[in-house]
């Protein structure tokens, strides 16, 4: 199975579900689609074609957070990101489990970093943040200030401690 | 006057004195050669004495759950029984008719009491891991001492019965080693497989295997019980040898040639014993038990129905 | 000097903690047990456990999961001993200052009394036996007493 061949059968199966598509490399490829067909071409890429679930990164934009969820084809050296845009007003994505048991614990971290709710996740815990962290408070988020470090800094400047 | 003789020949030589010197000296040796094979230099020489003196200098920790006497005294057991076992072979050696009937039976069991006190030891500490070290330590010993007992009857069968250590060594100062012997062979290579795994020695370190990881049944002790224990170890690694060169290489003469070649036999079996140790990964205990079960004791019994029918 | 002080600085068994780090002083720690730099050479070697351990080797930016395990160890380590803080992170918390996950208020000396720092990211391992040695010299000229 060719690099040429798989991308030619994601481009038949998923179709229209395809919004954007960027062929940036011959080791990188990306495509952006609705949150709704997540599920289903997560199925296609991981179940039909057979690649491996490489991890999921997330990026927070002004109105949205952008997940990206990346499939490798070993044998192709191709990595395949699917991408999807979850609004902050409604911050919600489908979760893969249980078809791909390696999305459990990265949608737990998305989930506490940035605040992004996977409705279907059985055990949607904190992973790595303390257990006392306030859980309203999403750290990676650019909105969330922990300490105004700029005006903390002029304070102590002008107290004489620095 | 004549019970200071034995309380000082037990305290000082051959007793305690000289087996943990010539036991810290052939743990220098271990760790040196294993520094050469790995293309390393190695400690200096002084650095196992210098280990046993910091470890004097530190506090003693004695954590809070555990079973206080027995945490402090388990390691006392396993030191008491190293010495015994070196000063009646010495003894033997020095003047071969000062044994007693049946010493060397006493020998093998007094051998049994390190293990002894470091399942003691991992028990007495109140710590998940020291019991998993601890019970590793026992299933170790079920599975070395039965090939290690058998490869021990064999000189006692060559020798027509003598069951002292005196008696071993006069067969084989008039008939040649018993390890010139098919059956003597074979027992000697069981039996110092049974000495590695006495030893706590890779391949077969499992219940210590924690050591890399995190400690074994000695993870919670802390200073001076410590050195106890680390002292017991090196003592063993001085007295196994020697207790499998007199069954089996002819014994370690006083003077002259006799003296060279027993210091030369016990040499070339300490380099045995550290080749092994730097060849080869250590075993899950399962595979352990294997292959004591298994090939090692049938080799073991070969040689007992060799030695019976005079081979 | 005496002989337990002596003893101390010839044969130190290392507990090497990482409290939060990106691992790259963890690795360069491992080269020197390795035998190109081989510190088993000085007397001094890799131990499992705190309770045998003469100097705590501290990695990391001690994050806010890590600080009371920090302590804990430090309290479990038998007295004399060191501590030894290699890295940036361990030093200043290096590029990690002002992150959602330390304590303004507790760097790593408010927690554990530090001997030693060895900066560098990473530091080489040939600054690592450097510090080793300015410890040594320390701890043997007296300046610092040893609790």
């Amino acid at each position: 199975m060719t690099r040429e061949k798989i991308i030619s059968e994601i481009k038949e199966k998923l179709g229209g579900k395809i919004k954007k598509f960027r062929d940036k490399s011959a080791g990188r490829v990306y495509i952006d689609i609705e949150r709704k067909d997540l599920a289903a071409s997560a199925r296609f890429v991981f179940k039909d074609l057979g690649a491996r679930f490489n991890t999921a990164t997330a990026a927070d934009h002004p109105d949205s957070i952008e997940i990206m969820y990346h499939f490798n084809f070993d044998r192709q050296a191709l990595i395949v990101t699917l991408t999807v845009y979850a609004p902050k007003g409604d911050c919600a994505v489908d979760s893969l489990l249980p078809m791909m048991r390696g999305a459990e614990w990265i949608e737990r971290e998305i989930h506490e970093l940035f605040g992004v709710d996977f409705t279907g996740h059985p055990d949607i815990r904190p992973l790595l943040l303390p257990d006392d962290w306030p859980k309203d408070k999403h750290p990676l988020r650019k909105s969330c200030v922990l300490t105004d470090y700029n005006n903390e800094k002029a304070k102590r400047k002008k107290e004489g401690q620095i | 006057m004549k019970t200071l003789i034995p309380i000082l020949q037990f305290l000082i030589f051959p007793g305690f004195v000289f087996t943990a010197a010539a036991g810290l000296m052939a743990s220098w040796i271990d760790r040196k050669l294993t520094a050469r094979i790995q293309y390393r230099i190695g400690p200096p020489w002084y650095q196992p004495f210098a280990d046993f003196v910091k470890l004097l200098g530190k506090e003693t920790i004695i954590p809070a759950g555990g079973f206080r006497v027995l945490f402090l005294i388990a390691p006392l057991i396993g030191m008491a029984g190293v010495t015994l076992v070196s000063t009646l072979l010495w003894i033997s050696i020095l003047k071969a008719s000062s044994g007693f009937a049946g010493d060397i039976i006493v020998a093998f069991y007094l051998l049994t009491l390190p293990a002894l006190s470091l399942i003691l030891a991992g028990f007495a500490s109140a710590n998940p891991l020291a019991s998993v070290g601890a019970s590793r330590e026992m299933k170790m010993s079920l599975a070395y001492e039965l090939p290690f007992i058998l490869a021990i009857a064999v000189p006692v069968i060559k020798t027509g019965g003598a069951l002292t250590i005196g008696g071993i060594l006069k067969y084989q100062a008039s008939c040649g080693a018993i390890a010139g012997s098919v059956s003597g062979a074979v027992a000697l290579a069981v039996a110092v497989l049974c000495m590695q795994a006495k030893l706590g020695l890779v391949p077969f370190d499992i219940s210590e295997a924690e050591t890399e990881l995190s400690g074994g049944p000695i993870i919670d002790y802390s200073g001076s019980p410590l050195a106890v224990f680390k002292l017991t170890k090196a003592m063993l690694l001085f007295t196994l040898p020697v207790f499998l060169v007199i069954l089996f290489m002819g014994g370690i003469g006083l003077r002259g040639l006799p003296l060279l070649s027993g210091v030369l036999k016990y040499a070339a079996l300490l380099v045995v014993i550290v080749l092994i140790k730097n060849t080869n990964p250590r075993l899950r205990i399962d595979q352990a038990l294997r292959f004591f079960w298994g090939p090692v004791s049938a080799a073991a019994f070969l040689a007992v129905i060799l030695a019976l029918f005079g081979f | 000097m005496s002989l337990k002080k002596k003893a101390l600085t010839k044969s130190i068994g290392v507990f090497h903690l990482s409290t939060g780090s990106c691992n790259n002083c963890d690795i360069e720690i491992l080269d020197c047990l390795t035998p190109r730099h081989d510190v088993e050479r000085f007397g001094i070697t890799l131990v499992g456990s705190i309770k045998h351990a003469d100097a705590l080797l501290i990695t990391g930016i001690v994050n806010k999961q890590c600080r009371p395990i920090l302590k804990k160890l430090y309290d479990q380590m038998p007295k004399p001993g060191f501590v030894i803080a290699v890295g940036t992170c361990s030093a200043g918390r290096g590029i990690f200052r002002n992150t959602y996950i330390v304590d303004e208020d507790e760097p790593l000396d408010k927690v554990v009394p530090v001997d030693v720092y060895i900066p560098g990211c990473p530091p080489k391992p040939e600054a690592i036996i450097d510090g080793i040695v300015k410890l040594i010299d320390k701890f043997n000229t007296g300046k610092g007493e040893k609790k």
